[in-house]
């Protein structure tokens, strides 16, 4: 009798579980078409809060295609305008505009400094990165905890607040592979940035690694906009800035 | 041109004044406002001017103790009584760029101010350019290219100025020339890219100065794919009168966080200069020149570069030996045409930076120490392979307050006095450097 117990609850429980995690996957899709459109081009600002209430900022001009191009370009501050990052699906450049040359780098590399590094700022859907499984979540929210597809992403695992009423994303927790948590991301300020596009504007980070540093990145503007494959390669780095003209 | 020198400056330093007066106004409303309103506010007022100015001023400290022992410091220094030099130099950078949808304009400027009677300036890029389409674009004028994927030497670099192993991030002058440049994109998980590049660079012996003979004319040209995730150019140089050139480079992520890199060029009649007996001796050779590299980022954030560089047309270490020990005959010589001369050579043919065969570069960053937001200190040497003398440097970087960085960049240069690094005139050196963009 217990043989034939096990055996179904394990033949339900074979069926069911990948249908979780299908929801699951399917909810963290819904919230990546609630924070962007596929194809955008962005303004953001970076704001690095220190522990003596001095700010260091930085301007971004984003423009990202599909699930695995995303080019971004340093409008401020001098010391580091014109300087853009590509990601190509796990290809990731860095071009200086001195050196006048594309170099490889990871995403796991910080080109600012501060709290905030290259994968947040590159950072492509969630759904392209992680599976998802739902966690016991609130009453008024869903938690799911994200496992990183491949070992390219920063962060092996994020644990996410989504809410229930209109599937925003409020807070994700990103965690290493050790299990340690290296920051926090809150996500507040919702906006309307027109086209039907409704998502919180302020992203505000801390990391326990950083106390009592902050880091505030503002969307300012996200339009939709179709851009050629051809923006997205090495040659058309230096020419970025041509898009917003 | 002091006078157009001291023109720009005044530019230079109205632009800063003008930038500082904004930047005041700028803080002054900043602070009145909460973080969220400033930007949102930011945003509905962007309107991109079309002509941009930027650049840096550069306030430089240099430290040097001299090695009395070398002949070069003997031939270029021949009135020092002390072995501590000292220099206090300004470098300002400047540049302009004018931008619509289809076309740019561009400058770039540095200058370098000792004092009134010493100042120097510098064109560095001035160039247009030409959007056909977003496959297709031309540009004309001066600028500066990057080929090859090394970080410290890139022997591929057929069109590139010469790089500075000390400091491959320095900005330099620029090759002039006219480029046309084809990219393509492919919905392909195998060849997701691909562009071609063609130079065409005027001839460099001009008659009165200012002709040139159109048969001189040379060409560059190199094609680009990205295939399986892996960057690599193939690139030629054709000239009549400059070496003709073959090269192949490559760029891979092997792991996440592991790259690697190769150069390998095939140059055909390159001028090749030693000392034989007191006597330039001038050959031309075919060469082969290569590098490969690595970088690799580290669990706790710490990149290291790693490079070795053979340099085909590079002085083998006999050579190198008869090339010192003609400066160090002439210099210990009564007769001055003969100091003039050996000086003349070691400036002429003998300048580059690295003049030997093989080198191994290493370079480790780590950025933000102990958590210490915007300080990176860095290492790196050049070592020489041929006679094992060798550069080591420490580069501390500190950027507390947006715009500004302090450079701290001590230096020591080893061997014995028959070897490359052991001969230079410098034995240690000390650099303290300001940096202010706008």
């Amino acid at each position: 009798m217990n043989k034939k117990i096990i055996s179904i609850t394990s033949l339900v429980m074979l069926f069911i579980v990948p249908l979780i995690a299908q929801d699951a996957n399917k909810l963290l899709k819904e919230v990546d078409d609630n924070l962007m459109p596929e194809s955008y081009e962005a303004y953001r600002k970076l704001i690095n809060e220190e522990p003596d209430g001095s700010k260091k900022e930085f301007t971004f001009y984003t423009v990202k295609k599909g699930k695995d191009k995303i080019a971004m370009l340093y409008l401020s501050p001098a010391s580091e305008k014109g300087r853009s990052t590509l990601r190509l699906g796990e290809n990731m450049w860095l071009y200086i505009p001195n050196v006048n040359k594309p170099i490889r780098i990871t995403s796991l590399q910080s080109v600012v400094g501060g709290v905030f590094n290259n994968a947040d700022i590159m950072q492509l859907e969630y759904s392209f990165e992680y599976d998802a499984e739902f966690d016991k979540g609130t009453e008024k929210e869903y938690i799911l905890n994200l496992k990183a597809k491949n070992k390219t992403v920063a962060y092996d695992k994020l644990k996410i607040w989504i809410t229930k009423e209109d599937k925003i994303l409020r807070k994700v927790e990103a965690y290493s592979a050790s299990g340690m948590l290296i920051k926090t991301l809150e996500f507040k300020e919702d906006k309307n940035f027109g086209g039907g596009l409704v998502r919180p504007s302020a992203i505000e980070t801390y990391s326990p690694l950083y106390k009592d540093y902050r880091s505030i990145m503002i969307y300012q503007a996200i339009k939709k906009r179709q851009l050629p494959d051809e923006v997205f390669t090495q040659n058309y780095m230096s020419r970025l800035d041509d898009l917003r003209r | 041109m002091n006078q157009l020198f001291r023109s720009l400056l005044k530019i230079f330093l109205n632009v800063l004044r003008i930038q500082g007066l904004f930047s005041a106004l700028f803080f002054i409303i900043l602070f009145q406002k909460d973080t969220y309103a400033q930007a949102e506010e930011e945003s509905q007022s962007d309107n991109e001017p079309e002509l941009e100015w930027s650049g840096n001023l550069d306030v430089k400290y240099l430290l040097m103790n001299m090695n009395r022992e070398s002949a070069i410091y003997r031939l270029q220094f021949p009135d020092a009584s002390s072995s501590l030099l000292s220099q206090y130099r300004l470098e300002p950078y400047l540049n302009a760029g004018y931008r619509t949808s289809d076309i740019g304009l561009y400058l770039k400027t540095h200058a370098a101010y000792y004092n009134d009677r010493e100042a120097s300036f510098d064109l560095f890029e001035a160039y247009a350019n030409y959007n056909l389409s977003f496959n297709a674009f031309i540009q004309a004028g001066k600028r500066v290219y990057n080929w090859g994927k090394g970080y410290a030497f890139n022997p591929a670099g057929f069109v590139n100025p010469i790089k500075d192993p000390e400091n491959p991030e320095l900005a330099q002058a620029g090759l002039l020339s006219a480029n046309i440049e084809y990219i393509k994109s492919f919905s392909s998980d195998v060849l997701p890219s691909l562009a071609l590049q063609l130079i065409v660079i005027p001839p460099d012996e001009l008659i009165n100065s200012r002709y040139g003979e159109v048969k001189n004319t040379d060409f560059a040209f190199r094609s680009y794919f990205l295939l399986w995730d892996t960057d690599i150019d193939l690139m030629m140089y054709y000239s009549r009168i400059n070496p003709k050139r073959f090269g192949i480079d490559f760029s891979k992520n092997i792991l996440e966080n592991f790259e690697i890199h190769g150069e390998y060029s095939y140059n055909k009649s390159v001028r090749h200069y030693s000392i034989d007996n007191t006597l330039l001796k001038s050959e031309l050779l075919n060469t082969s020149s290569y590098l490969i590299g690595l970088r690799y980022l580290g669990e706790t954030n710490t990149t290291f570069i790693a490079e070795y560089y053979h340099n085909g047309a590079g002085l083998t270490k006999e050579e190198y030996v008869s090339y010192n020990l003609f400066l160090t005959d002439s210099y210990i010589s009564d007769n001055s045409d003969i100091k003039k001369q050996a000086l003349s050579y070691a400036q002429s043919y003998f300048r580059n930076n690295v003049i030997m065969q093989d080198y191994f570069y290493l370079k480790i960053i780590q950025p933000e120490p102990f958590y210490w937001l915007y300080f990176t200190p860095s290492f790196f040497t050049i070592y020489n392979l041929n006679d094992n003398s060798f550069h080591v440097s420490i580069l501390l970087s500190y950027k507390p307050v947006t715009n500004i960085e302090f450079l701290l960049w001590p230096s020591i240069l080893t061997g014995s006095d028959k070897t490359e690094f052991g001969s230079r005139q410098v034995k240690q050196k000390s650099e303290l450097w300001m940096r202010v963009y706008f």
